[in-house]
């Protein structure tokens, strides 16, 4: 039987372990090397097709693979992927590349990437993103994604999207399919799911949309790498 | 002829069977503690022991139970705290506290699931890797560890109570 002096050793040893190796994860932080051959993350991001914003020389690469009927997508847009664009895409820090990742629970989603995709050839596809998740709710009812973009779009630009869209309507679902299939590779199973690419390496970040102070705390720690 | 200190000797101690399960058990739950604590620091084929605590946090921060200050310094900690857990079980010391520490944590871990599933919350679970979602498998497998850590526990205050009534 073991005395009670043996217990009471047990939990010193287990205070002393756990202090020791909190110790020896904050000194990792704090001293790890920075890596000699980094590089621009963009370098190894594959064709983004105008759905991408910001510096391709920006240091890190932050990918999204979303689905624009998703609530969660659009949780996250509004709460966090706003203001990584205002405080690291616009500043040069961040390359941000929308993924498409419609899913099939979802019958118009499709819809919407297509719009998108036709949105991203014309070079308007930050404004249509935008506009998609703000109006969500509304096209998500029936379809009507004109009738919901209408207030932030004229009907000769609403026009000029759908003409661009049935021109190049193979093109698009075949970036569409690239990115779906993309992200089926990468073991996507869920919306929003994102990739941050930095010193040529890629992480993934756990799915379903992360806190914006989170992602800035991780951020910022990769810029100070 | 056959003396009473040879049949002691020749048949076999009480309750060995008992000991040799939570010997087995506590191993059991000591290296998957351990496991737990390895995918926390090491995935994506790399070590993560310098940015790991974003990723955990940012699992921990997905259930929307705890406020951010508690949210970092639960990912900041909880990795290594396993990895005591796991190591104090396998060793074998201090076993019965050791025991109701890892009960109580995978009551925790239990809640916190249950609860995400009951609000409907589409997450990862955080447990053992970065990548898997949270359903009905991971609430049952975590389950039965909270059963088998019940079980080294009480097995572990029967043996020391059997071990205390015999000496005294």
């Amino acid at each position: 039987m073991k005395s009670p002096a043996f217990n009471r050793i047990g939990i010193y040893l287990f205070v002393v372990v756990l202090a020791t190796l909190s110790s020896v994860s904050v000194c990792a932080q704090t001293k790890r090397p920075t890596n000699p051959a980094a590089k621009s993350a963009a370098a190894t991001a594959p064709s983004t097709n105008g759905k991408a914003i910001g510096s391709k020389n920006a240091p890190i690469t932050i990918e999204v693979f979303e689905d624009f009927e998703c609530p969660a997508c659009r949780n996250f847009y509004e709460t966090s992927l706003q203001q990584v664009i205002n405080n690291y895409v616009d500043t040069g820090k961040v390359y941000l590349i929308h993924r498409d990742f419609p899913l099939e629970m979802h019958p118009y989603a499709r819809q919407a990437a297509r719009f998108a995709n036709a949105a991203a050839g014309l070079g308007q596809f930050q404004a249509v993103e935008q506009a998609l998740f703000d109006t969500q709710n509304q096209w998500s009812q029936n379809g009507n994604i004109d009738e919901a973009m209408a207030p932030s779009f004229s009907p000769a630009q609403l026009k000029k999207i759908h003409d661009y869209e049935s021109l190049h309507i193979n093109e698009i679902n075949a970036s569409i399919e690239r990115d779906r299939t993309m992200g089926i590779q990468r073991n996507v199973n869920q919306t929003p799911t994102i990739y941050v690419t930095s010193h040529g390496k890629m992480e993934a970040l756990p799915g379903g949309g992360v806190d914006y102070k989170l992602l800035q705390q991780y951020l910022d720690f990769l810029l100070r790498q | 002829m056959v003396t009473p200190a040879a049949i002691l000797k020749s048949s076999p101690r009480p309750g060995a069977l008992p000991r040799t399960l939570l010997v087995l058990g506590r191993i059991a739950l000591g290296f998957i503690f351990l496991y737990a604590a390895y995918a926390k620091l090491y995935f994506g084929g790399d070590w993560h022991l310098a940015d790991y605590q974003f990723f955990f946090a940012m699992a921990i921060d997905s259930y929307k139970m705890l406020p951010m200050w508690a949210v970092e310094w639960m990912a900041r900690v909880l990795p290594w705290f396993e990895l005591a857990l796991g190591a104090l079980l396998i060793i074998g010391a201090g076993l019965r506290w050791i025991g109701s520490i890892s009960c109580a944590l995978l009551l925790v871990f239990i809640g916190a699931m249950t609860r995400a599933k009951i609000l409907g919350l589409e997450i990862n679970c955080g447990c053992f890797s970065n990548n898997e979602k949270l359903g009905t498998a991971t609430l049952v497998r975590d389950s039965s560890l909270l059963l088998l850590a019940l079980a080294v526990t009480v097995g572990a205050f029967l043996i020391k109570k059997r071990g205390a009534t015999v000496s005294s």
